[in-house]
């Protein structure tokens, strides 16, 4: 176990209402040096609540959120913080060479402007207003902004969302290469593959209260799923079975032991044609974990 | 100091860049002082009192509506919620934006000077600028306050039309287009307690070179605390976070 005072970010039993609706119940979070950690969870699961506290824009109503060892509230501890919101807003008439000279003034060692424009593919709208930029180009820039300034973690809310492939792939490249630099980033995204190809870790959130931590394979072996799919009249009752569905002659069952669910539906004498298997995938092991809270 | 000076260029491009705010408050104050007050002004005087009046009207413009709508519109861009996740002492954009808008106002107020040079016998002494400025920057604290208090009351679409329905009369009231004796009488019975009118006594003391009478400098600390604590009060509702 890493040395817990060296942890880039903390979150401690923190619970956040807005008015009387709970954002947060009581939530506990780390970022531990040098690791990508994947935050997974559907709309209004918390997760931008957890990252507006962890940025200092709230304050937690009870519980503890701490920054580099200390409070987020204060300017100087987020010297070592990048930041790309969820969502995404330039000044009207700044030019985009002139945004991120202004966000790279904060930082004492930032990247010059130039070649990161370029690593960006926007050194062709440098001179151009903000408000010029497709949305994917706005995206770019706003992950840009997070690494501007060599943080020791970057926070990235949903930093994909609107990419297209190709832009996607880049910035999971920047995204690979700033962690081999032995810098952290704290990963919120829709994008189950996203987590797949980058997370080290990954912590699901729902409703606001983590359902799940751990590796990426540790999440999907905690679920433990296989999924076994066949064409039939009918869904068999098999014991072993965690959840089975029925999309038109397609049967889907879901089981910690496919082996045993199989051989129970051969001995039951149950018709069924075009038998397959199949891992669960991380997306519909999120899917499951969700319903099983609902 | 290099963060002050990065937020200050970022304020004074927005404005410079911004012609919808830029030809409202740098144009039109001196287009009605050549279409309505130049061709009156036949004498030192008169040329003086009206041409300060109206630099007060530009200037208020630049500090009310530069607060007033500005940070309405800001509370829409998600931009400035990120920019105050970014490590810099959280008073250094509030008062680049003091500096920036302060240093617009003057401009306005420059480009007024100018306009009333060259068509009216302006004749004010070189020593009475220096008190004639402070006057000019001391009504800004209010009237700023004031502006801001709308714009953390209203959404950027309201506030610029409340903000033209305080501005508009409250310049007509206070004097600042014709000299007070001249006003309707309705108008001549109010004028004296409003903040406009406060603030241009100061300005037209200061160019005569006599004393700043004390209920315009009370009734400045008045406004400035009533609209301090409005700004207050709205900028702490759940709404404007």
């Amino acid at each position: 176990m890493p040395n817990p005072t060296h942890l880039l970010a903390e979150v401690r039993r923190v619970e956040k209402r807005y008015g009387r609706i709970p954002a947060l119940a009581g939530v506990d979070l780390e970022v531990r040096p040098g690791e990508v950690l994947g935050l997974l969870g559907p709309n209004g699961a918390g997760k931008t609540t957890l990252v507006k506290l962890l940025v200092g824009l709230l304050t937690p109503d009870a519980g503890e959120v701490r920054l580099f060892g200390g409070s987020p509230r204060t300017w100087r501890n987020r010297l070592g913080l990048g930041l790309t919101p969820q969502e995404t807003g330039f000044p009207e008439n700044l030019r985009v060479k002139e945004i991120a000279e202004l966000v790279a003034t904060h930082y004492e060692n930032a990247e010059a402007v130039g070649p990161l424009l370029t690593r960006f593919a926007l050194e062709a709208k440098a001179n151009r207003p903000a408000r010029a930029l497709s949305g994917g180009e706005k995206r770019r820039l706003a992950v840009m902004l997070a690494f501007i300034g060599r943080p020791r973690l970057a926070i990235l809310d949903e930093p994909t969302t609107g990419l297209d492939v190709g832009s996607r792939r880049r910035l999971w490249e920047e995204i690979r290469a700033f962690r081999e630099r032995g810098q952290s980033v704290l990963l919120t995204t829709h994008y189950l593959e996203e987590v797949e190809v980058l997370a080290d870790r990954v912590v699901i959130l729902h409703r606001g209260r983590v359902l799940q931590e751990g590796s990426v394979d540790e999440v999907r072996a905690r679920v433990g799923l296989k999924k076994i799919r066949f064409k039939s009249e009918a869904i068999p009752e098999l014991p072993g079975v965690a959840k089975a569905e029925r999309d038109g002659p397609w049967v889907t069952l879901y089981a910690a032991d496919a082996d045993a669910v199989i051989a129970a539906l051969v001995r039951a004498e149950h018709p069924f044609r075009e038998l397959e298997v199949q891992p669960v995938r991380l997306e519909e092991a999120f899917l499951l974990l969700m319903e099983d809270h609902a | 100091m290099k963060r002050f000076l990065a937020y200050l260029k970022a304020e004074l491009l927005e404005a410079l860049r911004t012609p919808a705010f830029l030809v409202p408050t740098l144009v039109f104050p001196s287009m009605f002082f050549l279409l309505f007050a130049a061709p009156n002004l036949k004498t030192p005087s008169a040329a003086n009192f009206t041409a300060l009046a109206f630099m007060i009207f530009a200037v208020f413009g630049v500090v009310f509506f530069q607060y007033g709508v500005g940070t309405a519109f800001e509370r829409e861009n998600p931009w400035f919620a990120h920019l105050k996740t970014m490590p810099a002492p959280p008073l250094t954009r509030p008062l680049a934006q003091v500096t920036s808008s302060l240093l617009v106002a003057f401009l306005a107020a420059f480009v007024l000077y100018l306009t009333a040079r060259l068509s009216t016998p302006l004749a004010i002494p070189p020593d009475r600028w220096p008190k004639i400025a402070l006057a000019l920057l001391l009504g800004t604290v209010p009237m700023g306050l004031f502006g801001l208090a709308i714009g953390q009351t209203f959404n950027h679409r309201a506030a610029i039309p409340v903000a033209n329905l305080i501005y508009l009369p409250l310049s007509f009231i206070g004097g600042l287009w014709m000299p007070p004796a001249f006003l309707p009488e309705w108008a001549q019975k109010i004028s004296t307690l409003t903040p406009t009118r406060h603030w241009a006594e100061l300005a037209w003391h200061a160019a005569v070179h006599k004393p700043w009478p004390l209920d315009s400098l009370l009734g400045l600390g008045f406004y400035t605390l009533l609209f301090g604590a409005f700004a207050l009060w709205a900028s702490r509702r759940p709404t404007a976070r």
